[in-house]
Parts: structure tokens; sequence; C-alpha cells
């Protein structure tokens, strides 16, 4: 393990993070059960996180679930945004740069890949 | 669905996050001809019924479903193919379900990629730590995420840079380990 390395990135890194600052005002979740694992949920979880650093979304949280029973229409990504949850199902990586770009940065999910809506305490 | 080991072993990563642990351990281990799977987490455990009932495709203890099948499939898939199964409870609380495999059975299935499927487990548990272990006899790889994150300071690990120097680090004890399989 090459610790070296994770120090030079953890320089080049860190200021870049201190100067975003703020706390998370989005949360996006990656189901990552074995189907959404199957069905491609690195690749998703990979295209969400390229897309939140290269815009440099500072107040932008990413984590993973485990299975949802939604098996059939994974990936499913569920981005939270204070107590709403929009839920959406068969994410590829084009969708899930648009999910980013779209729906976190403009506001406006993408209706058409949207499987549920709901609100959650907290 | 569950189509090769490292599956396998995200769906035991997955029961460890569900019974609440902050510390799971991963090990894929061969020793000559015999593949050592394990996980070991300081979770809530199962019930002594649910031990007993690890095997049985009709008992989960997840609310809402009937089934449960990720450890059964792993029973019979060690059982098919000549090896064991067993899922510990462990004395200072948490559990460690390991599997024993022949590596030359024509039926094991492959190993799988687990830059594919544990890494991402991974980087998006926060505030659960990692370690694994990929050996074939003295041919050693460990990563640990404490050491990852002390070096780390505030920076996340799915920082697309960190997530980069982890995919490198995985390809790396997949050779060293010889654990790189032909798709």
């Amino acid at each position: 393990m090459k610790l070296e390395e994770l120090r030079q990135i953890r320089e080049r890194v860190q200021d870049e993070l201190r100067l975003r600052g703020g706390s998370a005002r989005v949360r996006i979740v990656v189901g990552m059960g074995t189907s959404g694992i199957a069905a491609g949920a690195r690749q998703v979880l990979r295209a969400i996180l390229d897309e939140v650093s290269r815009r440099e979304l500072g107040d932008v949280v990413v984590g993973q679930t485990g299975e949802k029973g939604l098996a059939s229409r994974e990936p499913v990504v569920e981005v939270y945004e204070g107590h709403r949850v929009t839920v959406y199902g068969g994410v590829d990586t084009d969708l899930a740069r648009r999910i980013v770009s779209e729906h976190v940065v403009n506001g406006r999910p993408v209706e058409e890949h949207v499987l549920e809506v709901r609100e959650v305490d907290g | 669905m569950i189509s090769d080991l490292c599956m396998h072993v995200a769906d035991l990563v997955q029961n460890s996050l569900r019974a609440g642990a902050a510390s799971i351990e991963v090990g894929l281990e061969r020793d000559g001809g015999t593949l050592h799977l394990r996980v070991t987490d300081d979770g809530a455990g199962l019930t002594a019924d649910g031990r007993r009932r690890a095997c049985d495709p009709f008992y989960t203890s997840k609310p809402g479903q009937r089934v449960g099948l990720g450890l059964p499939l792993l029973c019979q898939t060690a059982e098919h193919v000549g090896g064991t199964f067993a899922l510990e409870q462990l004395g200072e609380g948490g559990t460690r379900v390991s599997a024993e495999l022949p590596w030359n059975h024509p039926d094991r299935p492959p190993l799988g990629d687990p830059t594919e499927t544990l890494l991402p487990l991974i980087v998006t548990s926060s505030g659960v730590e990692f370690v694994v272990r990929l050996r074939h006899d003295h041919a050693l790889w460990e990563l640990d995420t404490r050491e990852i994150r002390a070096e780390l300071g505030d920076v996340p690990l799915t920082h697309g840079e960190v997530l980069s120097f982890l995919e490198n680090q995985f390809r790396e004890g997949l050779e060293l380990t010889g654990f790189k399989e032909e798709a």
C-alpha cells in the first residue's frame, strides 16, 4: 500500500474541499444490493462521482443502500433533498450524469425515469 | 444474479451492513487447492433460529420478504463443488460466514472482480471500516480503510482521485495473488 500517494492526494484535494465548505444539501444513494451490482451499479456510482467532482458540488454526498425489492428496476438511484426522496430506476451511466446535471444542479428531476417521489422524516 | 464468488461476498457484506456492523473483514485466501471465503463482522448477528436456518431459502429476517437467498445460494454452491459452509456467532459479538471451495473443481464459480463488487460498497459505506485480505499461499495483499482514512483526513473515499487510487491497489492485489481470471 503506497500511503505516500494518499498523502499527496490529501494535500491536493483538501484545499479544494475547504473552499467549498458547507453542509450536505443533497444525498445521492445508489442501490448496491447484488442485483444492483450485477446491473452495473459500480459504473453508475463512478459516473455520479465523476460528475459531482467535475462540477465541484461540495454540498452533495454519495452513499449506498442494499436491496430495496426493486430488483427488476436496478440499478436504482435515490436523491434525498430535505424531506423529499426521488427514486430513479433502470439507471445507466448517461442517466446518472443527467440526474446530477438536471436534477441535482438545475432542480429539474428527469421525470421520465422517476419511479416514485415520497416524503421522509429528517 | 449471484454469478461469481465476489458477488457472494458482496451479498455477505450487505448482510453485515444490515446487521449494523462498524467493522467488516473480508478474506479471499487460497491455500494450494483450497479457496477460503470469509466475511467477519461485529454486527448484531443472527438469532439461534436464524443460524440454524441459514441455509433454508424460505427463512429470512428481512421484514416484508418471504425468502432470503444469499446464504442458501452460497451453501448450495459450496455443497455442489464438495466444499464446506459455516456460520459462526463470535464470542465478542458479530458473525463470521465462511466457505471453503476446491479451487480446481470444474463447477467452482469464477472469482469475479472485487473492484466491481466490493470496492463500491466499501467507499460508499461511511462510518464502516473494512479490511480486505487477498492471499495465495505466501503472497499476501491487504487493504485497511482505517489506515487509508488516517492518511486522508477529511477527504472522503468517494473522491474521484481516491477511488482511482483504490482501484489501482485492488488491481495490484489481484495480480500479486494471481486472482485475476479470464472473464
